[in-house]
């Protein structure tokens, strides 16, 4: 028995220590990743003994070889989750000759494990995130982390046209491209639209408001009249947004429209002042809007828990009527996430009887500026450790994305199948839900390789409320027609320097503190100056200015 | 008399004698030293071993060279910590939300557990110690969203405060009640997990005791002084030098303010730890440096575990080391 009992011991010890063993030795799903791109790759190179001269041939049709690519890309997994019974993937998949491999990143989590992965060698082929301007991109750069893009793109003339745009070729380091830039429209004009303030007209009226606010003075008599009527007696509170990060892309606008950043606080702007370039948020226009955003602050005119917002929290306020007015992001999610809402609490009135976009205000120096940040937002990268014939193949999936004929398809799903065409009309032949039901990788693969916000305004976009396209369409044109973009120098943001490379400014934090501050705006203005002077305002832009100067900027 | 040129002899003979022991001690007892082995090569593999990691504080992190190749460059980033007012004000509020707790946390679950173990019913005893350690299970970001309602413009508390016609609070994004609120969310959700430590203490004193106490008369006050809190005070003592060796990680309480702070509180708010997750993940700064700030906090936590050790052992208690 004592035996037994003996033998017993050492056999769960060894099995504990096997299992530790084994558990060390499984390595991460990244690892695997690597493992199976690094056997692919030595597949590959076996391959193309035989197939030297086969490029040519296999240019404009489906490539010989097959190849996995592993893709890290928001959502991937259950967007690839039933991809043998998924036509639109399948269809690529053969086109193309590859296996799209996922590997899940997730919005709250995608920063963190690229950085890890980034880290410890497990990048996958292609990985998403948003890294321009920040410490870690100049890294992977410089220390052969990610691919660079072949010089000559002809090979891939759709994505070569696509890689012409001034504000990609902009990123050029030492003349290579080391990312292709997720695309959101084609022009900067579109950018109005990423800031929208929507106000209750219909509690506006009820608080005696007849006449749509056209200043910055009006917009605040509208939200003082509502907040103080609380029609619906609710103690409706004033504007909040969905994320206080985009709070400077309104606030901005009272005066110093270029300080406005996306919240990465890595791709801020650069004016010319007093004969000198200096980051827009530090121009001596700045204060203006702060003592804006403070007096609507301290008149109530602001929710008291904007600093808090979360989630769709702003959304939620917004259509139950706790919040007289929302900042969000996008013609799309006032058609879904805010529409949604609203058809669930007022089933019998469409939400844009009741609801109206604020127009465009005149600065403090008369013009009408609108919201501008960039015509993309994060980038595609492709791991360094891949070989060219791979890069070849990613180059290709890329270029055959942003053919027409499959903006088309993941639009609208497989042509003759999900939507017919009549010229150039679309009829569907299935519900959005059906669609979304049977091709499930469209939604989210569309972003794959850009964004495709363009198509928010596109009459056959059946995906949206119609109406919601509508006033998207017509409030374009005054876009167009009345307002401006702020000056600014755009090469500056990308320029490479000691300093800047290791700056941020978070001017979303120092005016959401200002505004919500106890203190004279004055005073929280400068020592706010001071701290960023602290971190090397001067020094960064002193380098910034001799950069300017050598790259004959003026 | 002594022979002083036997003494180092006697020595030797004692070391080997002990050697011997030791060996005997292990060989009588192998199978417990057996399964020493799993814990042994976890401490290893875990701790010891990602240790080298470490060196990176003194390095500038190249992707392609890795942690090992990757250059030296001195106490560079211990400088540019230093000197970098953010971090020197993250450390200001770790030390301060961490006193805090201890002065407000610390005493609680002790009263606490004393509190139930005065209570005679079994059921209501039960009762109380499973209603106030529920919230430990519960995560801060569920919890953060409950007290942001609870203490928002439109919340209970604010809802009672204007009741009485005061004006409304904002108890969030306030730097005179941010650190308050801390205090008291983090001592509601784990004084009845923290105090389990002290029940099983308390019932470990010997009922004879207390049996004797009656006899002499006391009555329950004394008892608590005389014989329940000296019954528990070594374990307090381990407890205060594991708290302040842990101080800088449990001040930090990262999830609970990550999950509760904003941006208008930063100055009172933003630990160690916050700063290290803004700076890593929002600025994307050089591991070395992140591993910098790693390090700068483990030397204050091994230089406060010391000598709360000393403080401890000098008091009279057996401590941990």
């Amino acid at each position: 028995m004592k035996k037994v009992k003996q033998l017993m011991a050492v056999l769960l010890t060894a099995a504990v220590l096997m299992t530790a063993v084994t558990a060390c030795g499984s390595g991460s799903e990244g690892s695997k990743q690597t493992n199976t791109s690094a056997s692919t790759a030595a597949s590959t190179a076996a391959g193309n003994a035989q197939q030297q001269d086969t490029s040519k041939e296999e240019s404009g049709s489906i490539p010989k070889e097959p190849m996995t690519l592993t893709v890290a890309f928001w959502d991937i997994d259950q967007a690839l989750a039933n991809a043998e019974k998924d036509q639109f993937i399948q269809k690529v998949q053969k086109d193309l000759n590859v296996t799209l491999k996922p590997i899940n990143i997730t919005w709250d989590d995608y920063s963190q494990k690229i950085q890890m992965w980034a880290a410890s060698s497990q990048l996958p082929d292609i990985f998403s995130i948003d890294a321009i301007g920040t410490q870690y991109y100049r890294n992977w750069t410089q220390q052969g982390v990610v691919k660079p893009l072949p010089e000559d793109l002809s090979k891939y003339p759709t994505l070569e046209k696509y890689m012409s745009n001034p504000d990609i070729q902009a990123l050029k380091q030492d003349g290579k491209l080391y990312c292709v830039p997720r695309g959101l429209y084609d022009s900067l004009d579109y950018c109005a639209h990423d800031r929208n303030v929507w106000y209750r007209w219909d509690l506006a009226q009820k608080a005696g408001i007849t006449k749509e606010p056209e200043t910055w003075e009006e917009f605040k008599s509208m939200l003082t009249a509502i907040v103080k009527a609380d029609p619906e007696k609710k103690k409706i509170g004033g504007m909040t947004a969905v994320n206080v990060k985009q709070l400077g892309g309104f606030f901005w606008l009272y005066s110093n429209p270029a300080a406005m950043s996306d919240g990465s606080g890595s791709d801020f702007k650069w004016i010319k002042e007093d004969g000198r370039y200096i980051p827009a948020a530090f121009s001596k226009n700045t204060l203006p809007s702060l003592e804006n955003a403070r007096d609507m602050y301290e008149k109530g005119l602001i929710d008291k828990d904007i600093a808090l917002v979360k989630g769709q929290e702003g959304y939620d306020k917004f259509a139950s009527g706790k919040v007289a007015a929302l900042l969000e992001v996008g013609y799309d999610n006032v058609s879904t996430k805010m529409n949604e809402r609203w058809k669930k609490l007022y089933p019998d009135t469409h939400m844009l009887d009741s609801v109206k976009r604020v127009k465009y205000f005149p600065a403090t120096d008369g013009t009408k500026y609108h919201a501008v940040f960039r015509t993309f937002w994060s980038e595609s990268y492709f791991s360094g450790k891949i070989d060219d014939k791979k890069l070849d193949r990613i180059l290709m999936l890329y270029d055959y994305f942003l053919k027409p004929e499959t903006k088309e398809s993941y639009r609208f799903g497989v042509k003759d199948v999900d939507y017919a065409k009549e010229g150039d009309k679309i009829k569907t032949l299935i519900s959005l839900d059906e669609l979304k039901k049977k091709q499930p990788s469209l939604e989210v693969i569309q972003g794959l390789v850009e964004f495709d916000n363009q198509f928010q305004y596109d009459p056959n976009n059946f995906t949206l409320d119609p109406r919601v396209v509508e006033i998207g369409r017509e409030d374009m044109e005054v876009v167009r027609k009345e307002t401006k973009i702020p000056e600014y120098q755009p090469q500056l943001t990308y320029v490479s320097t000691p300093t800047k490379d290791k700056f941020t400014i978070m001017d979303h934090d120092f005016l959401l503190n200002i505004m919500m501050g106890n203190k004279p705006v004055g005073q929280m203005w400068e020592n706010v100056k001071k701290e960023y002077e602290a971190k090397g305002l001067s020094r960064m832009i002193d380098e910034v200015n001799a950069k300017a100067k050598e790259a004959g900027i003026n | 008399m002594l022979d002083k040129a036997a003494i180092p002899a006697n020595r030797k003979y004692l070391k080997s004698k002990k050697r011997e022991s030791l060996l005997k001690a292990i060989l009588n007892y192998k199978y417990f030293y057996i399964m020493l082995i799993p814990i042994l090569v976890w401490y290893i593999v875990f701790c010891y071993a990602p240790m080298y990691g470490t060196t990176l504080a003194f390095k500038t992190y190249n992707y392609s060279k890795g942690i090992v190749g990757s250059p030296w460059i001195g106490f560079a980033h211990f400088k540019e910590i230093l000197s970098d007012f953010q971090y020197i004000s993250a450390v200001k509020n770790t030390l301060i939300i961490s006193f805090g707790k201890l002065i407000l946390h610390f005493p609680i679950p002790i009263i606490l557990a004393i509190l139930l173990n005065e209570i005679t019913k079994q059921r209501a005893k039960r009762f109380f110690q499973t209603t106030l350690t529920f919230p430990h299970f519960v995560s801060w970001v569920v919890l953060a969203g409950i007290i942001t309602n609870i203490l928002g413009q439109n919340g209970v508390v604010n809802q009672i405060i204007t009741h009485f016609g005061m004006e409304n609070v904002n108890f969030l994004s306030n730097p005179d009640t941010f650190r308050p609120v801390i205090y008291i969310t983090h001592i509601w959700k784990e004084m009845g997990w923290d105090s389990i430590i002290y029940m099983a203490a308390l019932a470990g004193i010997n009922p004879d005791l207390y049996e004797a106490a009656d006899i002499d008369g006391a009555n329950r006050w004394q008892k608590i002084c005389n014989v329940t809190w000296p019954g528990i005070r070594p374990t307090v003592a381990i407890m205060l030098i594991l708290y302040v060796g842990n101080m800088l990680n449990i001040g930090g309480s990262f999830d609970q303010i990550l999950n509760l702070y904003s941006s208008p509180v930063y100055s009172v708010a933003d630990t160690i730890d916050t700063f290290i997750y803004r700076t890593t993940f929002t600025t994307g700064a050089d591991f070395g440096y992140m591993t910098a700030l790693g390090l700068l906090k483990s030397s204050v936590n091994l230089v406060m575990i010391y000598t709360a050790n000393t403080i401890v052992k000098k008091s009279g208690e057996q401590g941990l080391f």
